[in-house]
C-alpha cells in the first residue's frame, strides 16, 4: 500500500506499539524546544539523543538521515556560507583574500541550522513512522470533529485523482483536434476546455461523494466502533503529560528570560 | 463522402509507465471503410490498443500507421484530422455553453471554414438526434444525451476513422438502436469505424469483423459470423456470445444467425429439412 | 418492506415531475427490477427510496414512502444507512476516500454502524469474496479499474447488511463476468430471504434471469409491475422504449410469419425460447 502525499515508511513493528497521540506529543514538545532552546549544542544534542535513536528504533534513521541530508544539509550550508561571509564586523576565523568567514556568523547559522534540522526531523519522524487515518482517528477519539479528519485524509487521497483527470480530459481534448502544445496563445486557449470540465466535474464529484458517505452512515449519531485498535497505556499517558509539563515549564522559562 | 483509411498495426508491445505491459506484441491492418468490433473483458487491453490508433499512446516497439502516417510522427491534435476518438465519459471533455458550440469545438480545431462547420454541426446533431437542443447547456441534458452530444462532437469532426469506447453503455433500448443506425451509415459511407464493446449483441448487428482480446493479445481476428461462433475462444476471453448465437447453438441450428432475421431464416431451414 | 403511496417529486428549480403519483409494495425477499428507458424516473425512484430524496434533494415532495419499518421523511439519512443501502450509478465517486485501502474501505461502513471490531474483518472479506474481489484487500480503492470499484461500491453496501437494498445501474463498467457476478451476489442475498433488492438496470436477459418482480417505468409512472416474463414480452412496453431481448424480438418474428401460434406466450431468456422454437406447432 502506497499512500499519496505521506512519507509513511510502513515499517511499523506492532512490538512496541506507540500511541499517535504520544508521537505527536513528542514531535511537538521537539518542535517547541527547537524554537526555544537558548544553546546550540543543545538542539544537536536533542536531535542525537532523541529523534535518532527513535528513528533507529522505528527502524527509519536511515530514511530519516537520508530525507535530512537532501532537505536540511543544502539550507545549512548555505546559511553557514552567507552568514559565515557577510555578516558584519565580525572576527575573521578563516580568510581566503578579500573574503573571511566570521566567527559570529557561523554561530548564527549553527544555531538556526540546529533549529531547522530539528523542525525538519521531527515532523519527517512522525510522517515516517504514523499513519496519517491512525492519527486521525486518535485525534477524533480526543474529540476532533470526524468531518476534519475526513477532509484531511479524502484531499491525500484525491489530489493525484484529480490529476489524473485532468489528463483524461486533456486526451479527449485533443483528440477532438485542440493543440496544446506551441504558443503561449495556443496554451492558453487551450485552459477553458481543461478548466471548465475538471471544475464541473468535482462539483459533481463532490455531490456523489457526499450521497456515498451518507449511503455509508457517516452522519449517523451514536457511537461509532473503529477497525484499528490504538493501544494506549498508562504509561503513555503519564510521558505524555510530562512532555507537556515539560514544554510548558521551558516556554514559561524562556519567557521569563526574555522578560527579564 | 468521406473516404475510410486504413490502419496498419506492426507488432506493437506497450508498457506504461508503472511497469505493466498491456499490449503484448499485436499486429493486425483494418481495410478503409470497415467496421471492427474489439471485445474482451475488462483489463484485456482493448483502450489501450484503440488508444494507439489516434496517438494518445504511442507503441513502446512497433509502430502504428493511419493512412501513410506513423503515430509517432504526428501530435494527436493532427491526428484528429484522420482519426475521431469518442470517449466513454462525456463529463470529461464537454466544456461549452451550447451543444451547438460543444459540437464545433472540434471542427474549428481542425480549421473547417464556416460553412462547413455550420454543415457538419448541423449533420452530426441531426444525426444523433439532438438537433432540437442545440441551444442548450450541454449539462442541462442528461447523462445519457450528454453520451450522444460527445459523440456527435466526434462525428462533426467527418474523420476517415471513428473510434467508439463503449458507446451503448448506460443507454436505453431507442439510443442503442440510434447508435447501431449511426454505425451502419458510416459503413455505407465508406468510413472506417472501431468500436470497444462489451454489448456482443451490438456487435454481432453492427460490425462485419470482430477481434477478440485477452492479456494485452488478439486471439482471434474475423469475420463476425465465424469469431463469434468460436465459443472456446469466447470463453478463454470471458467473453458471452450473443444472444441469438447461444439461442442457434441450443437449438443445433448449423448457421450462426446474427440477426432475429437471420435466425428466424435459419431456424426455418433447419426445419424444413 | 417497502411501501410507497401516491409519491410525487420534482426536483427544485424544475417544473416536471420526475415521479408522478407512484403506488408500490415490496414484500420482503423480492428481488425487484426496474426497466425503463432514459430518463423514465428510475433513478430517482432509488433516490427517494433511499431517502436521499427530500433529505439530500430537495424539491417538491408529496405522499409517503416507508421501508424496513422506517417512514423515510421522519427519517435522518444517517439512520436509515443500516436499513437501506444504496448505490448509485457511478462507481468512481462511490469510493469514500475516508480510508487507504479496499478492505478499509468496505470495513468503514461497519464502523460507522458501531459493529464490534471483531466482527468487521470477517464481514469485510465475506463479502469481498461473494463480488470477486479477495485478493485486493490492501489495494488503493483508487488504483482499481473501473468494474473493480463497481464492485467495491456494492462491497461495501452489501457488508453493512441492509434490509433492503438499492442498486442503481450497478454494472455498467461491468464485462460479462464481473455482470454475472454481481446478479450471482444479489440473488444469493435474496435467498436467504433477508434481503430486499431494488435494481435498475438495462440488461434485460440478466434481470429476466434473476428478478422475481419487474417495474416498468415511463414517464414518471409505473406502466407495468409483475411477472419479469411477463412484463419484459409486453409489446406496448417494448415500444415505450424498454426494449426486448434478441430472444424475444426473434421469437416475436417468427409468430408474425406465421411460424409458431400466435396463442403461444413469447419467451424472455435462452432456455424459455429454446422450449419455444422446439416445441411442435400444431399446423
Amino acid at each position: 500500500m502506497t499512500i499519496p502525499f505521506s512519507l509513511y515508511a510502513g515499517r511499523e513493528s506492532g512490538l512496541h506499539p506507540v500511541h499517535p497521540l504520544t508521537r505527536l506529543t513528542i514531535a511537538g514538545f521537539v518542535l517547541i524546544a527547537a524554537l526555544l532552546i537558548p544553546w546550540t549544542l543543545g538542539t544537536y544534542a536533542l536531535f542525537a539523543g532523541l529523534l535518532l535513536p527513535l528513528a533507529a528504533w522505528r527502524r527509519v534513521a536511515g530514511l530519516l538521515l537520508r530525507a535530512v541530508f537532501r532537505f536540511v544539509f543544502p539550507f545549512a550550508l548555505s546559511l553557514f556560507l552567507i552568514q559565515g561571509l557577510f555578516w558584519t564586523g565580525g572576527t575573521p576565523v578563516v580568510s581566503l583574500g578579500p573574503l573571511s568567514l566570521k566567527a559570529e556568523g557561523l554561530a548564527f547559522a549553527a544555531a538556526m541550522s540546529g533549529r531547522i534540522l530539528l523542525i525538519v526531523s521531527s515532523f519527517l519522524l512522525l510522517a515516517m513512522t504514523t499513519r496519517p487515518d491512525a492519527l486521525m482517528l486518535a485525534l477524533v477519539q480526543k474529540g476532533l470533529p470526524d468531518q476534519i479528519a475526513y477532509i484531511v485524509l479524502t484531499t491525500m487521497q484525491i489530489v493525484p485523482r484529480f490529476q489524473a483527470k485532468a489528463n483524461t480530459i486533456l486526451d479527449a481534448q485533443r483528440s477532438r483536434g485542440l493543440e496544446t502544445e506551441g504558443s503561449l496563445l495556443r496554451r492558453i486557449r487551450g485552459l477553458l476546455p481543461l478548466a471548465i470540465p475538471l471544475v464541473l466535474g468535482s462539483i459533481v464529484d463532490i455531490e456523489e461523494r457526499a450521497i456515498a458517505l451518507e449511503a455509508r452512515a457517516f452522519s449517523r449519531q451514536g457511537e461509532k466502533t473503529s477497525l484499528v485498535d490504538l493501544p494506549d497505556s498508562t504509561f503513555q499517558r503519564a510521558f505524555r503529560w510530562m512532555l507537556l509539563g515539560l514544554t510548558v515549564a521551558l516556554t514559561v522559562a524562556r519567557l521569563v528570560s526574555v522578560l527579564r | 463522402m468521406i473516404d475510410g483509411l486504413s490502419i496498419a498495426v506492426e507488432d506493437i508491445r506497450f508498457t506504461y509507465p508503472g511497469g505493466v505491459e498491456a499490449i503484448q506484441g499485436v499486429t493486425l491492418s483494418v481495410s478503409p471503410g470497415e467496421a471492427v468490433a474489439i471485445v474482451g473483458e475488462n483489463g484485456a487491453g482493448k483502450t489501450t490498443l484503440v488508444r494507439q490508433f489516434n496517438g494518445l499512446l504511442k507503441p513502446t516497439s512497433g509502430r502504428v500507421l493511419v493512412g501513410e502516417w506513423d503515430t509517432r510522427e504526428h501530435s494527436v491534435a493532427t491526428l484528429a484530422r484522420r482519426v475521431g476518438y469518442a470517449f466513454q465519459n462525456p463529463d470529461e471533455q464537454l466544456f461549452e455553453r451550447t451543444v451547438r458550440a460543444e459540437v464545433a469545438f472540434g471542427p474549428k480545431n481542425l480549421g473547417f471554414s464556416s460553412e462547413d462547420i455550420l454543415a457538419s454541426v448541423h449533420e452530426a446533431l441531426e444525426r444523433v438526434g439532438l438537433a432540437d437542443a442545440a441551444d442548450q447547456h450541454p449539462y442541462d441534458l442528461p447523462l445519457s444525451q450528454r453520451r450522444l452530444l460527445a459523440l456527435a462532437a466526434t462525428l462533426a469532426m467527418q474523420t476517415p476513422i471513428v473510434i467508439l469506447d463503449e458507446p451503448t453503455t448506460g443507454q436505453d433500448a431507442p439510443s442503442v438502436a440510434r447508435i447501431g443506425g449511426i454505425v451502419d451509415s458510416l459503413r455505407q459511407e465508406g468510413r472506417t469505424v472501431i468500436t470497444i464493446t462489451h454489448d456482443l449483441d451490438f456487435c454481432a448487428e453492427h460490425f462485419p469483423r470482430v477481434m477478440v482480446m485477452a492479456s494485452g493479445r488478439v486471439l482471434v481476428d474475423g469475420p463476425a459470423r465465424e469469431v463469434l461462433a468460436q465459443s472456446d475462444t469466447l470463453a478463454e476471453a470471458e467473453v458471452d456470445p450473443p444472444q441469438l448465437v447461444r439461442l442457434a447453438r441450443s437449438l443445433k441450428l448449423t448457421n450462426m444467425p446474427l440477426t432475429p432475421e437471420e435466425f428466424v431464416t435459419a431456424w426455418q431451414r433447419s426445419r424444413g429439412e | 418492506m417497502i411501501s410507497v403511496h401516491n409519491l410525487s417529486y420534482k426536483y427544485p428549480g424544475y417544473s416536471r415531475l420526475v415521479l408522478n403519483d407512484i403506488s408500490l409494495e415490496v414484500q420482503r425477499g423480492e428481488f425487484v427490477g426496474i426497466v425503463g428507458p432514459n430518463g423514465a424516473g428510475k433513478s430517482s425512484l432509488c433516490y427517494a427510496l433511499a431517502g436521499f430524496i427530500p433529505h439530500f434533494y430537495c424539491g417538491s415532495l408529496k405522499g409517503t414512502v416507508e421501508v424496513a419499518g422506517k417512514i423515510i421523511a421522519d427519517t435522518t439519512l444517517g439512520e436509515l444507512a443500516g436499513s437501506v443501502g444504496m448505490v448509485v450509478q457511478n462507481p468512481f465517486n462511490q469510493i469514500t476516500g475516508a480510508r487507504f485501502t479496499v478492505l478499509e474501505e468496505v470495513a468503514f461502513g461497519l464502523e460507522n454502524l458501531g459493529i464490534p471490531r471483531d466482527q468487521i474483518v470477517p464481514r469485510v472479506e465475506e463479502t469481498l469474496a461473494l463480488v470477486g474481489l479477495q485478493g485486493f484487500e490492501e489495494r488503493s480503492p483508487f488504483a482499481l479499474s473501473g468494474g473493480q470499484q463497481q464492485r467495491l461500491a456494492i462491497a461495501s453496501v452489501i457488508a453493512m447488511r441492509p434490509d433492503v437494498l438499492i442498486l442503481d445501474e450497478p454494472t455498467s463498467q461491468l464485462d460479462p463476468v464481473g455482470t454475472r457476478d454481481v446478479f450471482a451476489a444479489l440473488h444469493s442475498l435474496t435467498q436467504t430471504g433477508m434481503t430486499t433488492v431494488v435494481l435498475v438496470e438495462h440488461k434485460l436477459e440478466w434481470i429476466a434471469s434473476f428478478a422475481t418482480r419487474v417495474i416498468a417505468m415511463v414517464d414518471a409512472k409505473i406502466l407495468a409491475d409483475g411477472n419479469p416474463l411477463e412484463v419484459l414480452v409486453d409489446p406496448h412496453i417494448q415500444e415505450v422504449g424498454v426494449g426486448a431481448t434478441r430472444y424475444t424480438q426473434a421469437a416475436r418474428l417468427a409468430q408474425r410469419r406465421g411460424l409458431i401460434p400466435q396463442d403461444r406466450a413469447l419467451p424472455v431468456t435462452l432456455k424459455d425460447t429454446q422450449r419455444f422454437f422446439e416445441e411442435p406447432s400444431h399446423d
